[in-house]
């Protein structure tokens, strides 16, 4: 069986909707409990729809944000892998980060078509212990954070925090981005510096356009990729 | 005060363990899947690496981003926010617009069970976007121009090259230096045959102590404007 219908199979797109299902019913379930509250607090029932449509429109743009990079996820995984990680937390580059150095484990080029179902495996494994990262710290310590939080500013500067966050970030897609240019070809080299490009102008010249801001990573990708084919 | 009544609420934190739990669980059910299925499993030696990797990669953020931010999210936003994801882009706006539209300000009772109203709701519209749009994209991923599926082949380092802008936009001296490191780090790397993971492990290193030496010279500066 090749690896398209492996991943795209009925089967993989039921084991993929398990967590999906979670997150529905979890927001669900504090959606109710918010509303006997907000009874119990006699707030009036149309504030609170107000203030329920005002964020859903909200989220109407960002959400549709990573929708080009979803592409690129069901390029690489497949469809029923690309809705249910973009569906749980970790954002579309966190994925594909996570993809690329769990191949790398055996040493497979996701994009190549080296990939197979050893490393899609490998690729799954790495994104599920990775967010489990998340759901866990949320599940052990949510409940006593108020108190962390007092203590993690009292005791590091909250701007080094971000600093080292940004470190920490900008090291890992440095790592990633050398990873494929140092033995690459043209061809990859023209993809980076075009994306990168393309980002930059974006985020300079038409900051004041929020909706092109949130597709830039799309966009700058597809002008990367485009390009660099055509001139390879 | 009233507010921890809504949000320290004993009953809520049940439901978001729970919720939380069963995640952790449906997390794992695709690899479960294809262990059970066409008997594909790491060896156990490899799943210790690839967590090790993620921790070494990830696991600051796993710890500060939660914390980070708690004081906009509140518990129950917190238990929904770190399991749906997308928190700074979606979640975090919702709050906001909830508690700006409403009048009920964060802190407030009111203004901690707008916003779960408000982040509750932004899930929903989420998942709804994104399977609709998995159901076009899967639909036209195998229709595209041979071009197109052509150009697949450079995705990864058109996305990176992208990203890395925007992480780096900020801040370009970091950015700069820190992509020179890797690219020289990597050509080294090669060239002693060191392995991937640890090349990671140096690559971040050398970020956060780019990102020090940032931090103090800004910091230094500060103090010596005042």
């Amino acid at each position: 069986m090749d690896l398209k219908t492996i991943i795209n199979s009925p089967g993989m797109w039921i084991a993929s909707s398990f967590i999906i299902i979670v997150v529905l019913i979890q927001s669900i379930v504090f959606l109710r409990e918010a509303f006997k509250a907000a009874d119990s607090l006699n707030m009036p029932r149309k504030h609170c729809y107000a203030g329920m449509r005002s964020a859903m429109i909200t989220a109407l743009g960002p959400a549709f944000a990573p929708v080009i990079v979803l592409l690129a996820l069901i390029a690489v995984v497949g469809a029923p892998t690309a809705w249910m990680r973009l569906n749980d937390i970790g954002a579309a580059r966190t994925e594909l980060a996570m993809i690329t150095l769990a191949s790398q484990v055996i040493g497979i080029d996701p994009q190549s078509a080296a990939f197979n179902l050893k490393a899609y495996t490998y690729s799954l494994w790495g994104m599920a212990l990775n967010n489990m990262g998340w759901m866990l710290v949320a599940l052990l310590f949510t409940h006593k954070m108020s108190g962390m939080v007092t203590k993690m500013n009292l005791k590091y500067d909250p701007k080094w925090i971000k600093y080292l966050m940004t470190g920490a970030t900008v090291g890992l897609f440095a790592f990633l981005l050398s990873g494929q240019l140092v033995t690459a070809k043209a061809d990859k080299w023209y993809a980076a510096l075009i994306s990168a490009a393309c980002m930059l102008c974006i985020s300079k010249i038409f900051k004041k356009n929020q909706r092109l801001q949130e597709l830039a990573l799309g966009v700058s990708m597809l002008v990367g990729m485009m390009l660099a084919t055509a001139i390879s | 005060m009233n507010s921890d009544k809504f949000d320290l609420n004993t009953r809520l934190i049940k439901i978001g363990a729970v919720t939380l739990i069963a995640g952790i669980i449906a997390n794992f059910i695709p690899v479960m899947y294809l262990w059970l299925v066409y008997g594909e499993i790491p060896p156990f030696q490899d799943i210790l690496k690839i967590w090790t990797i993620a921790l070494v990669t990830f696991g600051v953020s796993w710890l500060v981003q939660p914390l980070a931010f708690f004081s906009l999210l509140g518990t129950s936003g917190s238990y929904i926010g770190w399991l749906a994801g997308s928190v700074a882009d979606i979640r975090c706006p919702a709050v906001t617009m909830a508690q700006k539209v409403t009048g009920y300000e964060a802190g407030t009772p009111e203004g901690e069970i707008i916003s779960t109203i408000g982040i509750a709701g932004s899930v929903l519209v989420s998942v709804s976007m994104i399977t609709i749009f998995t159901i076009i994209g899967a639909n036209i991923i195998d229709i595209l121009p041979a071009f197109i599926k052509a150009s697949f082949k450079v995705i990864l380092p058109a996305v990176f090259g992208a990203v890395y802008v925007e992480l780096a936009s900020k801040h370009l001296k970091m950015g700069a230096a820190t992509i020179l490191v890797a690219l020289g780090f990597s050509f080294l790397a090669i060239k002693l045959g060191v392995p991937g993971w640890l090349l990671n492990i140096a690559i971040i290193g050398a970020g956060i102590v780019i990102a020090r030496i940032q931090y103090l010279s800004e910091t230094k500066r500060s103090e010596t404007n005042v």
